[in-house]
């Protein structure tokens, strides 16, 4: 079948089959490598994306689930060949190591800053606690969703 | 002799750095956030095959007969492949060759490969292994290391299942015992543990024009991969390249079996086929097959006198290696290196075994033997301050390994370290308060709450020490216009390791970090500098990084010399400026050096290499120096214990590490960050579980690891007391975050409950068990 989508403000058409994941059309269709597959079973967090600005895990989602929907992953957040504030704030805070989980972390956070606009550290943990971070770098992206949150960011 | 180290201690502290120190984030980190850090799962061709093995679901038997009739049948099916269609020596052992790469008539754990399918899709070739008949002659098994040690078990090998027996003795233990005022026995045990890197094993393989092949891949160590590929191959090693991709977390297992399995999988069929192949593991895959921690069971014997001096100590330690020996020889060597904690004592007995069951194999995991040394050894002396109605704290402070000290095998301490490390988390934990407040609000609360504060102090030696040959090449090169390229076989994983070795160059060149590059690791572009593990990348690794920078500085200095003309040991680089250090004024920048330098014909690339002094010690007895070097720490868990859930919180860890040298304190914050998280998870939650060999825990939601609400607060303290093996004197420190949390928190939850601690991980029933004990006396 086809379906349409729109990932990272483009528009597609896809020819899928119906058990296709999300996961598979995004990275191997359309060439979205940041979804990364940590587990497969919706358990690591690793290939979340947002779906109409919901984090989903894209391995859990048939790809006709995604009809019709738009789809944001990193490569998605740049404006201008700028960083999104996320994205600068990782950085910074040195967040990044083996660098794996970061996609999805990034995204999980956007998630969160755009439904609500000052969550508590709390709430940042908890939306966090969706992806695993086997580098342990949990307090540093905690201080990062907490920086943009603040301003700290440009 | 104590006045020249001095000396040497002061000028290293004293030289003005102008890189090495600032807090650099990792170089790919704006790859990393944006989606483009290119990992191997990346790079697939479109018509690629893929790969995976038929897997034993028993644990020990023969294989009679294998029947691939249905699944040879499925469409898309490219090839079947067994041991007999292996050009070249069937065997995979990272070191030692017991392992074959494809089983031929015998299985010795659940989950070993038989067969490799190949496919044009993922799908038709699970279906195909689905389908595969495999008939077994179950054998007699053994999961328990101790039962596997005895003389009528079921052996795992054709030899007897103990496969290293490794002794210390240092003074005479007996004649301590007799000295001793008190004398405390227990048996400590640990569990193993899997610390499932983010990326599953991947290993993508292309046949070359010539007749080679490259892989791509998740890997520590690209240099032992082309060694088994080869060798499995039977191509010689030239005709046989393998590149890192970036790699999704290590921790020990990709140095180990697995990276080698998947790129020789689709090296086989790349081979076979003439196409390229890809072998990607599935989690549940990966967990069963990657290099385990291992399991330990280790009793500790410990006197002292009635003031707490510690007189004498004696172990036995048990490491359950799995089916195969990986690397659990060298795990049972650190293990017992650091069996009696970071004291000195004069009379000391061990006996370590490696042993083989019929477990999934353990192997390399950060740490290496440390974590389970330190549980046993830090829990015993706790249980030793109770028995002696002392502080835990000023126990160990009366025992400490200080300068002048002499460790278990006998080898002088040379640094303060340790000694700096617990004097500051002595007064930044606020101990002697807590410890106070902890116990009354135990005795007064009526709620479900404990509370627990505990110690754990640790040494560590440096980098490989008895594990191998300490040495590293690393290559830098500068291009016409300035640019730096730094070419290495040591790897990044997400260690940090890379951003190190930039900064060591950049400043040895006095140039700005966004000058100097990292090639990604190629065994057809650099030498083989060792293996990535041991924390030994900055330490060792840095050295020969600031050998070949510094060549090529000493080189360009004559060149700057006449181009400001002043003699050349006044030219001075710093920043990317080059000048005369009595008139920084007549200056050139770097390039303009550079370029002169090519106008005159001089090459500006150098190979830099480093070997640590060989170390040495008795097999007998173990004494000698094992070690280099020494990084030290010293940690304050506080914990809430709920005794009607059973859940254990790590509130806050307090730690300080002598780290030798800051290089860069953002890799640090990470690494220290990253190794208390993890060592929490094995403290409190991690238990990897063998039933009757057979894997139960082979995904997130049965084998749980910490997340974002599980991570305590961290507060730690980096001491710079310098080394004399690592670059500008840093020691190791990778690894060794991840050693003291189990000790820490198992004696903070000790404390909580009041009832002596023996096993982790600390997991609810567990806990549950002990309140029920606690109630009981």
């Amino acid at each position: 079948m086809k379906i349409r989508l729109q990932v990272n403000g483009v528009k597609h058409e896809v020819e899928l089959e119906g058990h296709e994941r999300l996961i598979d059309i995004l990275r191997e269709k359309l060439g979205v490598k940041s979804v990364k597959e940590g587990c497969g079973t919706g358990e690591c967090g690793m290939c979340a994306v947002l779906v109409n600005g919901t984090p989903m895990l894209s391995c859990l989602m048939l790809a006709v689930q995604a009809r019709g929907k738009k789809i944001t992953t990193v490569e998605g957040l740049e404006e201008d060949g700028k960083l999104h504030p996320l994205q600068k704030a990782f950085i910074e805070t040195g967040a990044v190591q083996c660098g794996f989980c970061i996609p999805g972390a990034i995204i999980v956070a956007k998630g969160l800053i755009d439904r609500k606009r000052r969550p508590s550290r709390d709430e940042i943990r908890r939306a966090l606690r969706s992806v695993l971070c086997r580098c342990g770098s949990y307090l540093m992206f905690e201080e990062a969703v907490q920086m943009v949150v603040e301003g700290r960011v440009e | 002799m104590a006045e020249v180290e001095k000396q040497v201690e002061r000028l290293l502290n004293s030289k003005d750095f102008v890189v090495i120190g600032k807090g650099i984030a990792r170089v790919d980190s704006l790859e990393a956030v944006t989606g483009r850090l290119a990992f191997t799962g990346d790079l697939l061709p479109s018509n690629v095959l893929y790969v995976r093995p038929v897997r034993s679901t028993v644990p020990h038997a023969l294989i009679k007969d294998i029947d691939f009739s249905a699944a040879k049948n499925i469409p898309g099916i490219v090839g079947i492949y067994t041991w007999r269609d292996i050009p070249g020596i069937n065997d995979a052992g990272s070191l030692i060759p017991d392992r074959p790469f494809l089983a031929v008539d015998k299985v010795r754990h659940y989950g070993e490969a038989m067969a490799i399918i190949a496919g044009e899709r993922p799908e038709a070739v699970d279906e195909a292994i689905g389908l595969v008949r495999v008939e077994y002659e179950r054998l007699p098994a053994v999961f328990d290391p101790v039962e596997a040690m005895k003389p009528d078990a079921p052996k795992v090998h054709d030899k007897g299942n103990i496969c290293r027996h490794m002794k210390i003795r240092k003074g005479d233990v007996e004649k301590g015992f007799q000295e001793a005022d008190v004398i405390i026995e227990n048996t400590y045990q640990t569990e193993f543990i899997d610390s499932v890197p983010p990326e599953p094993e991947i290993g993508l393989a292309s046949p070359d024009q010539d007749g080679g092949i490259t892989c791509i891949g998740s890997m520590q160590n690209p240099f032992d991969v082309r060694w088994k590929v080869a060798d499995i191959l039977g191509l010689p090693q030239e005709k046989v390249r393998v590149i890192q991709a970036a790699t999704g977390g290590g921790f020990g297992p990709k140095s180990d079996e697995t990276p080698i399995d998947v790129c020789a999988y689709a090296a086989l069929v790349a081979y076979k086929t003439g196409r390229s192949a890809v072998s990607i593991m599935t989690r549940d895959e990966a967990m069963v097959t990657q290099a385990k921690r291992h399991k330990f069971i280790i009793k500790n014997k410990t006197g002292a006198r009635s003031d707490g001096r510690l007189v004498a100590w004696e172990s036995t330690l048990i490491e359950d290696t799995g089916a195969y020996i990986s690397k659990g020889h060298l795990v049972i060597v650190r293990a017992i290196f650091h069996c009696a904690g970071p004291y000195d004592i004069p009379n000391v007995k061990a006996d370590g075994y490696c042993v083989l069951t019929n477990n999934t194999f353990a192997g390399s995991t950060r740490g290496f033997g440390a974590p389970q040394a330190f549980f046993a050894a830090e829990r015993q002396m706790d249980e030793l301050a109770r028995k002696l109605g002392m502080d835990p704290f000023e126990l160990r402070l009366k025992n400490l390994l200080r300068r002048g000290s002499k460790t278990i095998t006998s080898a002088e301490i040379e640094d303060d370290g340790l000694a700096m490390c617990a004097e500051w988390v002595y007064n930044n934990s606020e101990w002697v308060r807590k410890r106070r407040e902890y116990e009354e609000f135990n005795r007064k609360t009526r709620g479900p709450i404990r509370k627990g504060i505990g110690v754990a102090m640790i040494y560590h030696g440096n980098t490989l020490g008895p594990e191998g040959e300490d040495f590293a090449y690393v290559d830098v090169s500068v291009d016409k216009d300035g640019k730096v390229s730094v070419r290495t076989g040591l790897t990044d994983f997400g260690t940090g390791a890379a951003t190190g070795l930039l900064m060591i160059v950049a400043e040895e060149l006095g140039v700005t970090l966004d000058k100097v590059r990292m090639e990604r690791p190629d065994t057809s572009k650099v030498q083989n500098p060792g293996p990535t593990v041991a924390s030994r990348v900055t330490a060792i690794g840095g050295r020969a990084a600031q050998e070949a920078a510094s060549k090529i500085r000493e080189k360009l200095k004559g060149v700057a010399a006449e181009m400001l003309g002043c003699p050349s040991e006044r030219v001075v680089f710093r920043e990317g400026r080059v000048y005369d250090s009595e008139n920084p004024e007549n200056k050139v920048s770097f390039e303009e050096v550079v370029s002169q330098a090519y106008r005159i014909g001089l090459e500006l690339k150098e190979t830099g290499y480093y070997i640590a002094p060989p170390t040495k010690w008795d097999e007998e007895t173990g004494q000698g120096k094992p070690y280099n070097q020494y990084t030290y720490g010293a940690e304050v868990a506080e914990v809430e214990v709920d005794v009607e859930t059973g859940l254990v919180k790590v509130v806050r860890i307090t730690c300080a590490f002598d780290v030798g040298r800051i290089v860069n304190p953002i890799g640090l914050k990470d690494v220290v960050h990253g190794g208390t998280i993890m060592g929490m998870g094995q403290a409190i939650m991690e238990r990897f579980i063998h039933e009757d060999g057979i894997v139960l825990t082979d995904n997130f939601s049965t084998y749980w690891i910490p997340t974002a609400v599980d991570s305590p607060e961290i507060i730690y303290h980096l001491i710079e007391s310098p080394g004399p093996a690592g670059a500008y004197g840093a020691k190791a420190m990778g690894e060794i975050p991840v050693v003291p949390p189990p000790a820490a928190i198992s004696n903070a939850v000790a404390h909580a409950l009041g009832v002596p601690v023996k096993q982790i991980p600390l997991t609810p029933d567990r806990v549950l068990e002990l309140v029920k004990r606690a109630g009981e006396t």
